[in-house]
């Protein structure tokens, strides 16, 4: 044996040193492989077996104060071809054939979708978003097609149509930027929805709930093998307004009849700063922008998203008085008694300045009724601007509301010290257009709702907010609630404040404003018409009521573009909203508010 | 070594190695029964596999009984069987998957390749120990090419790459462990080098296209296709080996100048080669070769099968997903998850666990092959153990290699493991050859 070993050499052991270092450096790649990049492989093994059909939760719901859902969802349906089924050329055909009509589509295009689908061997959906009525009129075929697959989604709808639609927004597929910035932690896909405008906008994260979807396990090509899961989704969060249904309702009616068709009603409620109706005429159907895909589609999209109600800006004319009035009382010696002559016309020197009407000797509450602009003229002239300037600026003219809506202008203050700042002159002209709000003096709709409930709750300015309660969907917990907020207060004595009440009082019994004298309430109002060099003059009208005896509880102001008169224009719709307000029909009884409707609409989740 | 006193005690089997073959045998096994289940042709599989099994157990048995040494005498006739095995395939052979390398019979069909395979170490084995103390010299490495050359040409005729690409390294070791001169061995090497880097560049510049913009890139890729530009560059090489014999002289240290006609001649010829696989390479395999080089190119393209198998193994994470239950080669993501891939099915459903077992069993045969070839009682033992030794050291670093990303896909089985009765049969030969050199390392003593 000594002599045949002379023969062997070392180089076979060398070769198992090296074996056993190559297996060593494949067992620490196998560990880095199945060890450390276990949880990455996983996942990619997960994505590969699985395919899923989604579908989208339920958008919550937003309501009105007395429980009218506005906006709320409707079951919609897409059609899955599962090619796990059966898939011969005689099924295909006979399938393509009896669909066809009813998904609108021709045999031979449906027929192709199939082969199609039945070639990539993956989930194929033949139709999305079909309406209800379409998808039971499938449920009965189904039973004879096996592969079909009908999956349950949900779509946005408005019931009212066009009710509150400035306020609400409408959907909108996302484009580019949108998709690029959304909102990682929320499960967006590519066709999904999202609020474009308004609260659709706005309380998107609220909103949106989280999808659900079936899992399906598939081959690696993508032939269905099992359901592994079947997700429920979770609604979207519903959100409360602090609307008021039969007030908005008659706002926007008011509106759309009106002599234009054009303008803005807002009301709020003066002890809160609480949004009871917020309009904006001409309004658009929300629903006209997710159409089920079986209904014919809406040619012109066109709609104006211009929220006149807080973007219009124009002078507030004679509405203003009334802080013409409180800046004189203030002021002292003044004499509500004592009468000033209107001839029509006003004598400034070097210009005439004329009123609408020739009024004769008025006072205070004749001046106030008539809306005399000579008696304003007067009264101005004596305490000069800078008083008018000061009250202007204890309501907060000339900046924005602060509601929590885009957009929102602050229009203009006009006054002595303003045009200083500007380093310019002030004429005694300025002066007196100042006293009858014209000039360049600019105001929102929403800036006089909110003057008009500054007066009605003597002095309290209320950041106007329309957002009650935001509730969770599924265990009923309230996520966020209402922020009365008061900015500001209008500090004058509480006479002056009688006064003021007095004179509006009497506006609406005898004067310009008689159009809203309800029988039973404490009506109170102003009506203006703003002077426009461009065509026909805007409608004013804002006004405040109460119980007889009581608090004033809702303050409106109604604008009408080119509408002339105020109190032709504007004053039925002001009249019109208090009515619904106060629940009083024409017969004079009070109706019970919007039960019926709000019975129909509360509980239709779907 | 380890092992080494304790097995000389007389013992006509070595249990460690049939332990760890029939355990890796096991495991295959189950793990093509696995592997299979989502299968159509399940059962034939399956069925084809467990009556291969003891086929191979019987090979393993009268390879183990029959005494070794008889292949050392009778290699004249071992290398008519495997010419006429060869040739036969070519003539009578079927086609199956684009190589005519089957032989079909009414009950079973077979690859004559596979036992080719372990004839050929035998017969190089034999002539290598005829040469005795001849080994270091030229004529010995020359007349073993003329030996195998005709073998490697019969299988490149079906074509059938894949045992080139065991039979070829498997040689090396013997040639190794016989003793030829390392110089040699180097010039193998280098040959291979050569060929392999030319191959591979024109690849890749033959898939990018673009980089011929650059005038180096251009002209190297010329190289291959001007007949202009090949003599250009052999005349360069001339040159070049010319050059260096003559600093070499200048520097004192005197080398026979026929080292340098050689090393020249070498490199050419590795250039030839390439030039001459280049030309011979199919698209697909060019693919194969572009996914290897950069495998996250293209996903879904031909580094997709790597992908998902790493995938599989990944996903496997240390305990696995248990027998039986792998998504990713139940539903199919895994190819060939039977026979080349199989390594992926036994990570996916039985964890790293699982593949250090086969891993380490592995490593345990190499190890008692090793021990065996230093028991042997006579210098052919010795060699048919190195060479059977290099045989599953190349199974075992191509099929782990490709999976962990350090080979390209070659399309090999994995023995013992993967399905596919002529590479089981051939392989259990091969042991019981390893066996049979031990059972008798004391009689002719």
């Amino acid at each position: 044996m000594a002599a045949t070993k002379i023969c062997f050499n070392n180089r076979l052991k060398s070769l198992l040193i090296a074996a056993f270092l190559a297996g060593g450096v494949v067992a620490l790649r196998l560990a880095d492989i199945q060890l450390i990049r276990h949880t990455h492989y996983l996942q990619l093994a997960e994505q590969n077996r699985t395919q899923v059909l989604y579908q989208t939760a339920p958008r919550g719901r937003i309501f009105t104060a007395d429980g009218a859902a506005i906006a709320t969802n409707a079951p919609a349906f897409n059609l899955y071809y599962l090619s796990a089924g059966p898939k011969d050329k005689e099924y295909l055909e006979r399938l393509a054939q009896d669909f066809a009509p009813l998904l609108a589509v021709k045999p031979a295009v449906l027929l192709e979708k199939l082969n199609k689908g039945v070639r990539s061997g993956k989930a194929l959906a033949l139709a999305e978003n079909l309406s209800p009525q379409t998808a039971i009129s499938f449920k009965e075929l189904l039973l004879y097609y096996p592969g079909l697959y009908l999956v349950e989604e949900n779509k946005r709808v408005y019931p009212y149509g066009s009710f509150a639609s400035h306020l609400l927004g409408y959907l909108g597929s996302m484009e580019g930027k949108e998709w690029k910035n959304r909102d990682l932690s929320l499960d967006y896909r590519l066709n999904a929805k999202i609020g474009k405008n308004g609260l659709e906008k706005k309380f998107e994260r609220e909103l949106k709930g989280r999808d659900g979807g079936i899992y399906l396990e598939v081959d690696y090509r993508g032939r269905v093998k099992r359901v592994i899961e079947d997700r429920k989704w979770r609604a979207g969060h519903d959100v409360y307004l602090t609307l008021h249904y039969p007030l908005q309702r008659a706002a926007e009616e008011g509106l759309k009849n009106s002599k234009t068709g054009r303008g803005a009603a807002v009301a709020m409620d003066p002890r809160t700063g609480a949004i009871l109706a917020l309009a904006t005429a001409p309004a658009f159907d929300p629903g006209m922008f997710i159409p089920y895909s079986d209904e014919p589609e809406v040619k012109s999209k066109r709609i104006s998203e211009y929220n006149l109600a807080v973007q219009g800006i124009y002078p507030p004319a004679s509405t203003f008085k009334i802080i013409t009035a409180i800046a004189a009382i203030e002021k002292g010696g003044f004499d509500p008694h004592k009468t000033i002559g209107c001839p029509g016309h006003y004598d400034a020197g070097s210009r005439l300045f004329r009123c609408w009407s020739t009024h004769g000797p008025v006072d205070f509450f004749g001046g106030m009724a008539g809306s005399c602009d000579v008696y304003f003229y007067t009264i101005a002239a004596q305490m000069g601007s800078a008083a008018i300037e000061k009250v202007q600026r204890m309501f907060q003219f000339g900046q924005p509301t602060g509601v929590d809506l885009p957009g929102e202008k602050a229009g203009n203050l006009y006054g002595p010290t303003k045009r200083a700042r500007n380093r310019s002159y002030w004429f005694i002209g300025d002066t007196l257009n100042l006293s009858i709000g014209q000039g360049e003096l600019l105001v929102t709709p929403i800036k006089m709702a909110q003057f008009a409930s500054a007066v009605a709750s003597r002095g309290k300015v209320w950041r106007p907010y329309y957002l009650d309660r935001l509730v969770h969907s599924q265990t009923g917990k309230v996520l966020e609630s209402a922020k009365s907020e008061q900015l500001g207060t209008v500090d004058i004595q509480p006479s002056t404040w009688d006064l003021i009440f007095k004179a509006l009082k009497h506006t609406v019994d005898t004067g310009t404003a008689a159009r809203v004298k309800l029988k039973g309430l404490d009506v109170y109002g102003k009506t203006g018409t703003a002077q426009n060099p461009h065509g026909a003059d805007h409608g004013w009208f804002m006004a405040f009521a109460a119980p007889e005896g009581k608090e004033p509880e809702v303050a409106v102001a109604v604008f009408v573009e080119y509408g002339e008169g105020g109190s032709s224009a504007a004053g039925p719709i002001a009249r019109e909203m208090l009515k619904a307000y106060f629940g009083i029909t024409d017969s004079g009884r009070k109706a019970t508010a919007v039960s019926a409707q709000t019975e129909q609409t509360v509980g239709e989740r779907v | 070594m380890i092992g080494y006193k304790s097995s000389s005690r007389r013992g006509k089997i070595d249990w460690l190695l049939l332990g760890a073959m029939l355990g890796l045998a096991l495991f295959g096994a189950l793990c093509i029964m696995s592997a299979v289940n989502a299968l159509s042709l399940s059962n034939a599989v399956v069925r084809t596999h467990l009556i291969a099994l003891p086929l191979a157990f019987t090979a393993f048995l009268v390879a183990w009984s029959f005494n070794y040494q008889i292949f050392d005498e009778q290699w004249k006739p071992l290398y008519g069987v495997i010419m006429a095995l060869l040739i036969g395939v070519l003539l009578f052979g079927t086609y199956q998957r684009g190589s005519k390398s089957w032989f079909v019979l009414p009950f079973f069909s077979m690859q004559p390749a596979e036992i080719c395979r372990v004839l050929t170490i035998l017969v190089a084995a034999a002539f290598l120990d005829r040469q005795g103390r001849r080994i270091r010299d030229m004529r010995t490495l020359i007349l073993l090419g003329v030996l195998v050359g005709p073998i490697f040409g019969l299988i490149m005729m079906q074509p059938d790459f894949s045992s080139i690409v065991i039979t070829f390294p498997s040689l090396l070791v013997l040639l190794y462990c016989a003793g030829i001169n390392v110089f040699y061995l180097a010039l193998i090497a280098v040959f291979a080098c050569v060929a392999g880097f030319f191959t591979i560049s024109w690849t890749y510049l033959y898939l990018h296209p673009a980089l011929l913009d650059y005038k180096v890139l251009a002209v190297f890729y010329k190289l291959g296709s001007s007949v202009w530009f090949m003599g250009g560059f052999c005349l360069l090489l001339s040159i070049g080996g010319y050059a260096a014999w003559w600093v070499f002289k200048q520097l004192r240290i005197f080398l026979p100048s026929f080292y340098f006609v050689l090393a020249t001649l070498v490199v050419m010829a590795g250039f030839f080669a390439g030039v001459f696989v280049d030309h011979q390479m199919k698209p697909y395999q060019r693919k194969r070769v572009e996914a290897f080089l950069a495998p996250q190119s293209d996903p879904q393209g031909a580094s997709y099968n790597v992908l998902q198998a790493q995938i599989a193994m990944g996903s496997g994470g240390v305990l696995g997903k248990g027998l039986f239950s792998g998504t990713q080669s139940r539903l199919g993501f895994v190819p060939e998850k039977h026979t080349d891939f199989i390594l992926a099915v036994v990570g996916e459903e039985l964890g790293l666990w699982g593949t250090l077992s086969v891993l380490g069993l592995y490593l345990l045969i190499l190890w008692r092959i090793a021990v065996v070839a230093y028991l042997a009682s006579d210098r052919y033992g010795y060699l048919v153990c190195s060479g059977i030794f290099g045989m599953f050291l190349t199974y075992m670093l191509i099929n782990f290699g490709m999976l962990i990303g350090l080979f390209p896909v070659a399309g090999i089985p994995l023995p013992f493991i993967s399905y596919g009765g002529s590479n089981l049969v051939s392989s259990m030969l091969a042991l019981g050859v390893v066996q049979s050199v031990y059972a008798r390392r004391i009689t002719s003593a």
